[in-house]
C-alpha cells in the first residue's frame, strides 16, 4: 500500500453560518462564508498547488504556488488568503497560471537538493508532489547561491532539522506559534537568509525553549524536520486511528505502521480532542512500547524472596487462582481483592471489577483514581448530581474567564493547554489560583490577571473567600440561581461565606493571598463573561479534596457558570482513563455509572446479567485493603496495570501491607516497584496491542485500537477472563466489544454505545442514551442531572499536616513535561533526557538560610521518611513552600508523604507534607537499600535448557 | 499508626467537615457518610475501642458509630 | 538686520549651520526655518525676503556688506522654480519657523482640524473623497474610501497609522514636512482621527531620519493639548526598506519581524493589533488640512483624470536644479526633468529617469512627453509612486542598473515569499551572466519569465514591482545587454 496522508484542505474550515456561491473551473458550489478559494475548492475535488498552507494554519501567503485567476480581480491572487466571495468566478487552471507556477516551483528546486531517492521524505513530500503537480521539468538557473550542504540538527532525541532542505514556508514557526504557543522558533534573517531558527543562533533545538511537540514536524511538508523514526526506519505503509494512553486529554492518533513496526505516531486531525494536535509524551515518547525490560512472559514464584520462574499462561492462572482459593478458604472470601488501572481500557477496568464483584464475591475493587481524582467523583456528584466535567474541551474556545486552580496543564495536559493558551491569546483572562507560579501565569503573549500563590492547604478558605466578596457584593447571578438550584440552600450557603469572618481580609493571614488580589479575581471571575473553571489534583490531594471540588461547583453556579460553551466545571483527568475507571464502577461502593452498590435496584440488574448474587455492602478502599493487610486480614491482591508502591503515599506502609499478603498479581508490562513484592506476573499488553475504548476527561469514549500483536500473546482483558474462567466464571467474550455490549446493558449513561456506533462517529460523550442519543458535549443544558443544583456549604477545616520547628516547610508535589506519572512508560523512552532526575524547587530564601547551593544534595524528611535529591533554587515557589516531581523510583518522594487524606474519600494529601530539608551527600541510606532490594527482587531464573 | 487509630483519625476529619451544619445534622450525616464508604469490616475493627468508651473520638464521630454499630 | 537660514536635514548637510553660525557671529539675528526646497541653493540664506545661495560661511562677510551680488537671486517668492509651483501641501516650505506654534497658527494653522470637528465624521469622510485625494505612497488608493472602510468596519479601538518611512530612493518630500511643517501632519492625523473614530495615532520614522524624530517628537509634545483627545506616538524603524510596506510596518509596530502580510484582509478591517487602521503616507495626511480648510473642490480643482490635486514631485539624481516641486498633475516628465530641473548637473546629455523610486521604471527621453498621472505612467508599464525622480546622464550603465534592481530587492527582501525571496537572487545571478556574456539569449529570457514570475506572484510591491526597472531597462535599453559589460566600459 502506498503511504496516504490525511487530506489537507490548506485553510482551516470556516464556522460562519452563512453560505455563499461560488463558480470554480465552472462548477458551482456553496460554502459557508469566510471559505478560502483554496478550501473551497479542495472540498469540491479541485487541489490547488499549494506549499505554505495547511488546514491546521491560519493562511500565510507566502509560497505563491496557489494563485488563481478570479473574475473582475485583478492580478493573480491567492487562493489560500482569499475568501469567497456571493457569484466569485474562479479559474485554477490557466496557461499563465501554469506558467507562473512552473517558475515559483523552479525556483525552489534551484535551492533544493536532488537527493529524493535517498530522502526520507521521499513519498511523503509535498515539494515532490506539488513539483510533479506543476509539472516542473527543468531548472533553468545555472549554479548559484543556494542553501545546500549545511549541517544537520540531530540535537533533538525524536526528529532532525535539515536545513538544506528547508524552502521556508514557516509552517513549523506558524504550527509553534498558533497551536502549541511556544514561540520557540521563529525565522532568522531575512531575504534569500531567511532560516528557521530554535531561538538563538547559537541554540540547537534541543537547548531552545521547544518542548517537543511535533507541531512544527507535522507541519513541515519537506524532509526539513522530520522523525528519527522515518529516518531509520523509512515511510510507513498503514495507518490506524487510536487513542494517546497517556494523559487524560485524550489524543487521537494514527498509528503509523510498516509490518508491525510503529514507524511514527501523527495526530489525527479529526481528533475532537486534539485537533491534531499532541506533545512530547504521545508523539514520541512511546518506545517503551518494545522496551527490552517489557515481560513478555507469565512469571511466579513462592516468595518474593525467591527469583521469578518464567511459565505458561495456562500454569501462571492456574497457580494464580489456586492460590486465591487457597487465601479465600483459609482467611474468607473479604481477604481477597482487586485494583483497577486508569491506564487500562474500559472494557478491561470493567472486567476487573466484574472479577471482584462476581468472582472474589465481594466488593474490594478500587481503583487509582482513589488517589488522584476520587474527590471529583465526590464533589460534582453530591453538588451537581454527576461525577464528570460537565463541559467538552471545544467549549474553553467560548470562554471569556478561565480560572486554573491546583492544575499546571502545560506540564500534565498539555494539548489542552495549547488551546487555553489559544484562547488566551485571543483575549480571554487568566486566573490563576497555585501555590507555585506554573508556567501558564507568564509566558509568550499570555499574563495571568490575577495569580493566587496560596499557602499549601488553604484551597477552601481562597475559594470560600472569593464567594464572600461575590455575595457580599451583591455579583451573584441570582436568576440563574432561582432558576436552576435550591435557592433555600444557596440562602444558606450565602449566609455562610457571607460572614465577616471569610472575607479575603479575615483570612489572609491563613492563606497568604493579598486580599486586594483575591477580591480582583473574584470580580473578574464573576463579571468577566463566560467563566470557565478548570482544575487538577492540586484541588483533589487535599485533606479537603472534595470539599475543594464542592467550593468550585458552588462558585459556578452562584456566578451562573454552567450549562452552556464557555463555562462550566471542568477536573483535567491525570491518566487517559481515569474518567471511564471511575464510570466503570472500579469504586468499592459503586456499580458502573456511579450508582451505589445498596441500590438494590441496579444490584439487581447486574444480579440478574451475571447471574450471581452481589454483597450490598460497600468494599474495601487501597489504604484500607493495606491497613487490613498489615492487620493480617487481606491476603490476595490482584492489581492491573498501576503501581501502587511508587505512587501511592507513605510508600514505607504501602510496602509493610504488601509484604504481609500471601498472593499479589501484578499485571503490567514492566517490573515495576510493586511487582517486588510480588507472586505471580502476568505480562500486560500495551495500548498498541489491543482493542478498547479510553474515556477522557471530557466524558468522550474514544477507540483504541490494535495495531500489532501483544508481545505476550494476550490482550489484557483475555488474561482476566482467563482468570475467571480458572476460578470457574462462565465468561466467554471474543471480542471487547461484545464487553462494551455488556456495559452499555447495564449502565444507563452508556445505553447507546457501541463499537459500531463508535467507529462511524469517531468518539461520543456520555451519557449516550435516548434523551442524548449523539452524546452529551456538554452537561447540565436545562437542569442538573440531580434536579437542582446544591449548595454545600464547605467549612474550611486545616489540615493535621502543621507545619513546625522540626518540619517548617510545606512540600507540594507535581509533574512535569516530558515525564509521566511513575515514569513507567516516559523513564524507558528519550524524554528523560529532559528530566532525568526529580528536583526538588526551593525558596532563594530557604535555600540560603539552609547553606544549600543550586544543585547541591538534600535531604529531605518528614514524619514518614526521608529521601534525598538534588535542589533547583527558583522562586517559582514561595518562601516556606517546596516542591517537587514523583516520576523516578530512585527519588521515592511518596516516602516522604503521609496518610493523611481527603475526609470523603481518602484521596490522599500528598500536596501538603511538612517537611525539613537539610544538606546531604548524596542519596540516603534508604534509598540505597531500596535500589539493592529492587534488584535482588526482580532476578529471573534462566530459563533451563529442554 | 495501627488500623483503629488509623479509622479513628478517619471518623473524626468525616465529623469535623460535617461539623458546620450542626451536631444532630453532622451526627447523621457523619453515619450516612461511614454507611456509605466504609466497608463493614472497617466498622467490625473500630467496634471494640468504641464498646470500650471511644477513647480519642470526637462527640459527633462517636455518636455517628454508635448507631451504625448499634444498628 | 535678520535673516533666514533653514535647518533643514539637507541645508544642514550642505553646511547651513556654519553659515547661521557665522551669521551671528557677524551680528545677524538668525531665524531658522524650513527650507524652501531648492536644494541647489542650500544654505540658502534669506533677508527681507531676498535670497543668497549657495552660501559659505566665507561668504557672510560679503553679504552682510551687501557685496554678494553673484549668489543673489533676488526675492525667493518670484524664483521661477517656486512660482511655477501649485504649493498647497509646502504653502509654508521656507516660510515658517517649523516648530512655531505661533508661525503655524498664523499662516491658517489648524482651520482644517477646525473644520473637522464643526462637521459630522462622515462628512469629513466625503469631504476628502470628493477632494480625489489618492494615496500618495504609490499605490495612488483613494484615502477617502479607504476612511469610509475604517469608519464603517467594527473594532474595539482603531488606529491613524502615518507612513513616515521614505525610503525610496530620490525622495525627501515625507522628510521635509515633518522637519519643515510638522503641525500640519499632526493635523492631517487629527482629521483622520476625527473621521473614523480613532484616538491613537503613530507615526512610523525611519531610523535614518534622526532630524525628522526630533522635530516631529517635540512638536507632538507642543501640539498635545490642541489635537486631544487625539494621541500621537512617533515610532522609529530599525532600517529596512520593506518596512515602508504597510503591512510590514504594522507588524514592525507590534513588535514583530518586518514581514508582510497577505491581504485580505485589508488593515482597513484588522490593521494594527487587528483592529481597523488608516494607515496613509505622510504626503495624504498633509494634503487633508488643506481640503478640509479649503474644501473639496479647492484641492480637486487642480490635476487631470482621476489624478486630483498636486503631487509633490522631488528631483533628485543628476539634475541641475534638484529640489522640491508641487504641482499639479498632468504635467510631463519632460517639462519636469529639462525645463524645471534644467536637465543633468553634469551637462551631459540625459539617458534615463527612474520615476517612483528603486522600484521605479526607467523612461528613456522618448517618453519624456508623458504626463505625470498616475494612470498615464501605468500605462507606459509605469508608476509614480511617491513621485521621486532619478536622472541619469549618457554615462550611465543600464544593465548594471537592471542588476542592482534585483540586488536592492535581494538586499531589502522580507523573505516571505519565494518569488521576491530566491528570485531576487536568480535575478542578480542570471544579470551577472548575461552582463559576462554568458549564453545571453537564453538568460534573458530567463530573466524576463523571472519577472513575469516576481511580478504576479510577489506578495508583495517589493517583489512586485522589481521587474519594472529591469524590464523597463531591457526594453528601453537594450543594447546595453547585448555586449559584456567591461566591453562596454571600454
Amino acid at each position: 500500500m502506498i503511504f496516504q496522508p490525511q487530506t489537507d484542505h490548506g485553510t482551516p474550515a470556516s464556522t460562519a453560518a452563512e453560505m455563499v456561491t461560488v463558480f470554480i473551473d465552472g462548477r458551482s458550489m456553496r460554502v459557508p462564508a469566510g471559505t478560502s478559494v483554496m478550501r473551497a475548492a479542495s472540498e469540491n475535488g479541485t487541489s490547488i498547488p499549494k506549499l505554505c498552507a495547511t488546514d491546521s494554519l491560519e493562511s500565510f501567503g507566502s509560497c505563491r504556488l496557489c494563485l488563481v485567476e478570479i473574475d473582475g480581480v485583478r492580478g493573480t491572487p491567492a487562493s489560500c488568503t482569499t475568501p469567497v466571495a456571493e457569484g466569485m468566478v474562479v479559474h485554477t487552471q490557466t496557461p499563465h497560471l501554469q506558467i507562473l507556477r512552473k517558475g515559483v516551483m523552479e525556483l525552489y528546486i534551484s535551492d533544493h537538493p536532488l537527493d529524493c531517492l535517498t530522502c526520507p521524505a521521499n513519498g511523503d513530500c509535498e515539494l515532490q508532489d506539488q513539483a510533479g503537480a506543476v509539472g516542473l521539468r527543468e531548472v533553468r538557473y545555472g549554479a548559484g547561491e543556494t542553501h545546500l550542504g549545511q549541517a544537520k540538527d540531530t540535537s533533538n532525541p525524536y526528529f532532525d532539522f535539515d536545513p538544506s532542505k528547508c524552502i521556508a514556508c514557516s509552517r513549523c514557526v506558524r504550527a509553534c506559534d498558533e497551536v502549541q504557543g511556544t514561540f520557540a522558533l521563529t525565522i532568522a534573517g531575512r531575504g534569500f537568509e531567511s532560516k528557521v531558527s530554535a531561538g538563538l543562533a547559537s541554540e540547537d533545538f534541543f537547548g531552545s525553549e521547544c518542548v517537543s511537540c511535533g507541531a512544527c514536524v507535522q507541519a513541515c511538508p519537506t524532509a526539513t524536520l522530520v522523525e528519527k523514526a522515518v529516518v531509520e526506519i523509512g515511510t510507513p505503509e498503514r495507518a490506524v486511528v487510536t487513542t494517546c494512553a497517556y494523559c487524560g486529554v485524550g489524543c487521537t492518533f494514527r498509528a503509523e505502521m510498516r509490518g508491525e513496526q510503529l514507524v511514527r505516531m501523527v495526530p489525527w486531525k479529526d481528533g475532537k480532542a486534539n485537533h491534531g494536535h499532541s506533545c512530547v509524551k504521545g508523539r514520541f515518547a512511546w518506545g517503551y512500547a518494545t522496551h527490552r525490560e517489557r515481560i513478555t512472559k507469565p512469571m511466579i514464584r513462592a516468595h518474593i524472596d525467591q527469583p521469578w520462574r518464567e511459565v505458561s499462561w495456562d500454569e501462571a492462572l492456574a497457580h494464580t487462582v489456586a492460590e486465591f482459593a487457597r487465601i479465600g478458604a483459609k482467611y474468607g472470601k473479604h481477604a481477597l481483592g482487586g485494583i483497577t488501572s486508569s491506564r487500562c481500557t474500559n472494557e478491561e477496568t470493567f472486567l476487573v471489577q466484574k472479577l471482584v464483584r462476581a468472582g472474589f464475591g465481594n466488593n474490594n475493587v478500587d481503583t487509582c483514581a482513589r488517589v488522584c481524582h476520587s474527590p471529583t467523583g465526590y464533589g460534582l456528584k453530591t453538588t451537581f448530581g454527576t461525577s464528570a466535567g460537565t463541559q467538552d474541551f471545544d467549549s474553553v474556545m467560548a470562554a471569556d474567564v478561565i480560572l486554573v486552580i491546583g492544575a499546571n496543564p502545560t506540564d500534565g495536559h498539555p494539548v489542552f493547554a495549547s488551546r487555553i493558551k489559544k484562547r488566551l491569546r485571543q483575549g480571554a483572562k487568566l486566573i490563576v489560583i497555585d501555590p507555585r507560579r506554573i508556567d501558564l501565569v507568564r509566558m509568550p503573549h499570555i499574563e495571568a490577571a490575577q495569580h493566587l500563590p496560596l499557602r499549601p492547604g488553604t484551597n477552601v478558605a481562597v475559594l470560600t473567600a472569593m464567594a464572600h466578596v461575590i455575595v457580599t457584593e451583591g455579583l451573584a447571578d441570582e436568576e440563574f440561581v432561582r432558576a436552576r438550584c435550591d435557592w433555600d440552600e444557596f440562602a444558606d450557603w450565602a449566609a455562610f461565606v457571607a460572614d465577616p469572618k471569610r472575607s479575603p481580609e479575615a483570612t489572609e493571614m491563613l492563606t497568604r493571598v493579598p486580599a486586594a488580589d483575591l477580591r480582583a479575581a473574584a470580580r473578574l471571575f464573576a463579571t468577566g463573561g463566560n467563566g470557565a473553571i478548570y482544575y487538577g489534583l492540586g484541588v483533589t490531594e487535599h485533606s479537603q479534596g472534595s470539599s475543594t471540588v464542592m467550593a468550585i461547583a458552588n462558585l459556578a453556579m452562584a456566578t451562573g457558570n454552567i450549562g452552556r460553551p464557555g463555562v462550566g466545571v471542568n477536573p483535567l483527568r491525570g491518566q487517559n482513563n481515569v474518567q471511564g475507571a471511575c464510570d466503570m464502577g472500579s469504586f468499592p461502593h459503586e456499580l458502573s455509572g456511579y450508582r451505589h452498590i445498596s441500590d438494590a435496584g441496579a444490584r439487581s440488574l447486574f444480579e440478574a446479567d451475571w447471574g450471581v448474587r452481589l454483597d450490598p455492602e460497600p468494599g474495601l478502599r487501597i489504604p484500607n485493603m493495606l491497613d487490613a493487610a498489615v492487620d493480617g486480614v487481606f491476603k490476595g491482591l490482584y492489581v492491573q496495570g498501576e503501581d501502587i508502591l511508587q505512587s501511592d503515599p507513605n510508600t514505607r506502609h504501602v510496602a509493610a501491607g504488601l509484604a504481609a499478603m500471601e498472593c499479589v498479581v501484578v499485571h503490567d508490562l514492566f517490573l515495576n516497584e510493586t511487582a517486588n513484592y510480588a507472586h505471580v506476573f502476568l505480562p500486560g499488553s500495551t495500548f498498541l496491542e489491543k482493542n478498547g475504548t479510553f474515556t477522557n476527561a471530557e466524558r468522550r469514549i474514544q477507540p483504541v485500537r490494535k495495531v500489532m500483536t501483544p508481545l505476550s500473546g494476550l490482550e489484557d482483558w483475555q488474561v482476566t477472563q482467563g482468570l475467571a474462567n480458572a476460578m470457574g466464571l462462565d465468561w466467554h467474550y471474543t471480542h471487547p466489544g461484545e464487553i462494551m455490549d455488556e456495559i452499555a446493558r447495564l449502565t444507563p449513561s452508556f445505553a447507546g454505545v457501541s463499537f459500531a456506533r463508535l467507529d462511524a462517529a469517531g468518539s461520543l460523550q456520555w451519557p449516550v442514551d435516548a434523551a442524548h442519543p449523539d452524546g452529551s458535549p456538554i452537561m447540565h443544558i436545562d437542569g442538573f442531572v440531580r434536579g437542582r443544583g446544591k449548595f454545600v456549604i464547605t467549612d474550611y477545616v486545616p489540615t493535621d499536616e502543621k507545619t513546625g520547628p522540626r518540619f517548617p516547610l510545606l512540600l507540594t508535589t507535581g509533574r512535569i513535561l516530558s515525564q509521566y506519572n511513575v515514569g513507567a512508560q516516559t523513564r524507558r523512552t528519550e524524554n528523560s533526557r529532559w528530566h532525568s532526575e526529580d528536583l526538588l524547587e526551593i525558596h532563594p530564601i530557604d535555600a540560603e538560610d539552609r547553606g544549600l547551593k543550586n544543585h547541591d544534595w538534600a535531604r529531605l524528611v518528614s514524619r514518614s521518611g526521608e529521601t534525598a535529591l538534588r535542589i533547583t533554587i527558583t522562586d517559582r515557589v514561595a518562601p516556606g513552600v517546596v516542591y517537587t516531581t514523583f516520576h523516578h523510583p530512585a527519588t521515592q518522594a511518596n516516602v516522604i508523604t503521609t496518610e493523611f487524606s481527603d475526609w470523603a474519600t481518602n484521596c490522599p494529601e500528598y500536596k501538603v507534607t511538612a517537611v525539613q530539608v537539610t544538606p546531604s551527600n548524596g542519596p540516603s541510606d534508604w534509598q540505597q537499600r531500596y535500589q539493592a532490594q529492587s534488584d535482588r527482587a526482580r532476578r529471573v531464573d534462566p530459563v533451563p535448557a529442554e | 499508626m495501627n488500623t483503629t487509630d488509623q479509622l479513628v483519625l478517619m471518623a473524626n476529619q468525616i465529623a469535623r467537615n460535617l461539623a458546620i451544619h450542626g451536631d444532630d445534622t453532622a451526627t447523621a450525616e457523619t453515619a450516612a457518610h461511614i454507611k456509605a464508604f466504609w466497608d463493614p469490616y472497617m466498622l467490625r475493627q473500630i467496634a471494640p475501642m468504641l464498646a470500650a468508651g471511644g477513647n480519642g473520638l470526637s462527640p459527633v464521630a462517636r455518636a455517628a458509630l454508635e448507631r451504625l454499630c448499634i444498628a | 538686520m535678520k535673516a533666514r537660514v533653514s535647518d533643514d536635514a539637507l541645508a544642514l548637510a550642505c553646511g547651513a549651520d556654519a553659515v547661521a553660525a557665522a551669521l551671528a557671529a557677524a551680528g545677524v539675528a538668525v531665524d531658522r526655518v524650513s527650507s524652501w526646497g531648492m536644494h541647489w541653493l542650500e544654505p540658502l540664506v534669506e533677508i527681507d525676503g531676498n535670497g543668497w545661495g549657495p552660501v559659505t560661511p566665507a561668504d557672510v562677510p560679503a553679504l552682510v556688506a551687501g557685496l554678494l551680488a553673484e549668489k543673489a537671486i533676488g526675492r525667493i517668492e518670484d524664483n521661477p522654480f517656486i512660482t511655477r509651483q501649485a504649493r498647497l501641501t509646502f504653502a509654508r516650505a521656507g516660510r515658517t519657523r517649523p516648530l512655531s506654534l505661533d508661525d503655524y497658527a498664523a499662516t491658517g494653522g489648524w482651520n482644517g482640524l477646525a473644520a473637522a470637528r464643526a462637521l459630522e465624521a462622515s462628512a469629513t469622510t466625503e469631504t476628502v473623497v470628493q477632494s480625489g485625494l489618492r494615496g500618495r505612497g504609490g499605490a495612488g488608493f483613494p484615502a477617502g474610501i479607504k476612511w469610509q472602510t475604517v469608519a464603517a468596519a467594527p473594532g474595539a479601538r482603531k488606529y491613524i497609522v502615518c507612513n513616515a518611512d521614505e525610503g525610496d530612493s530620490g525622495t525627501f518630500a515625507d522628510r521635509m514636512v515633518m522637519e519643515g511643517d510638522p503641525y500640519l501632519l499632526i493635523e492631517g492625523m487629527a482629521i483622520a482621527g476625527l473621521a473614523v473614530g480613532a484616538s491613537k495615532g503613530f507615526v512610523y520614522i525611519r531610523s535614518e531620519y534622526p532630524h525628522a524624530i526630533a522635530k516631529l517628537q517635540a512638536a507632538v509634545a507642543l501640539s498635545a493639548d490642541i489635537v486631544a483627545p487625539f494621541d500621537i506616538e512617533v515610532r522609529v524603524g530599525a532600517g529596512a526598506y520593506v518596512c515602508g510596506e504597510e503591512t510590514s510596518l504594522l507588524n514592525s509596530l507590534e513588535g514583530k519581524r518586518g514581514e508582510v502580510r497577505a491581504k485580505p484582509p485589508l488593515p482597513a478591517h484588522k490593521g494594527l493589533f487587528g483592529q481597523p487602521t488608516v494607515i496613509n503616507n505622510v504626503l495624504t495626511l498633509a494634503a487633508v488640512p488643506f481640503i478640509l480648510a479649503h474644501g473639496a473642490k479647492a484641492y480637486a480643482d487642480f490635476g487631470m483624470g482621476r489624478s486630483r490635486g498636486t503631487i509633490p514631485v522631488q528631483l533628485a539624481g543628476n539634475i541641475r536644479h534638484g529640489g522640491l516641486f508641487e504641482t499639479a498633475f498632468g504635467i510631463t516628465l519632460g517639462e519636469l526633468v529639462n525645463d524645471i530641473g534644467g536637465g543633468s548637473e553634469s551637462g551631459r546629455q540625459v539617458r534615463a529617469v527612474q520615476v517612483g523610486g528603486p522600484l521605479g521604471a526607467y523612461f528613456p527621453p522618448a517618453l519624456f512627453d508623458t504626463p505625470f498621472d498616475y494612470e498615464a505612467f501605468a500605462a507606459a508599464d509605469g508608476l509614480i509612486g511617491h513621485g521621486g525622480i532619478v536622472v541619469f546622464d549618457d554615462s550611465v550603465d543600464m544593465a548594471r542598473q537592471a542588476r542592482f534592481a534585483m540586488a536592492f530587492c535581494a538586499i531589502e527582501s522580507c523573505g516571505k515569499c519565494t518569488p521576491c525571496r530566491l528570485g531576487s537572487t536568480r535575478g542578480v545571478e542570471t544579470l551577472d551572466r548575461i552582463n559576462a556574456g554568458d549564453n545571453r539569449a537564453a538568460n534573458l529570457a530567463l530573466v524576463e519569465a523571472l519577472c513575469d514570475t516576481m511580478k504576479f506572484g510577489s506578495l508583495c510591491a517589493l517583489g512586485g514591482f522589481t521587474p519594472y526597472p529591469v524590464l523597463s531597462a531591457i526594453r528601453h535599453f537594450g543594447e546595453d545587454f547585448q555586449s559584456p559589460a567591461r566591453e562596454r566600459a571600454a
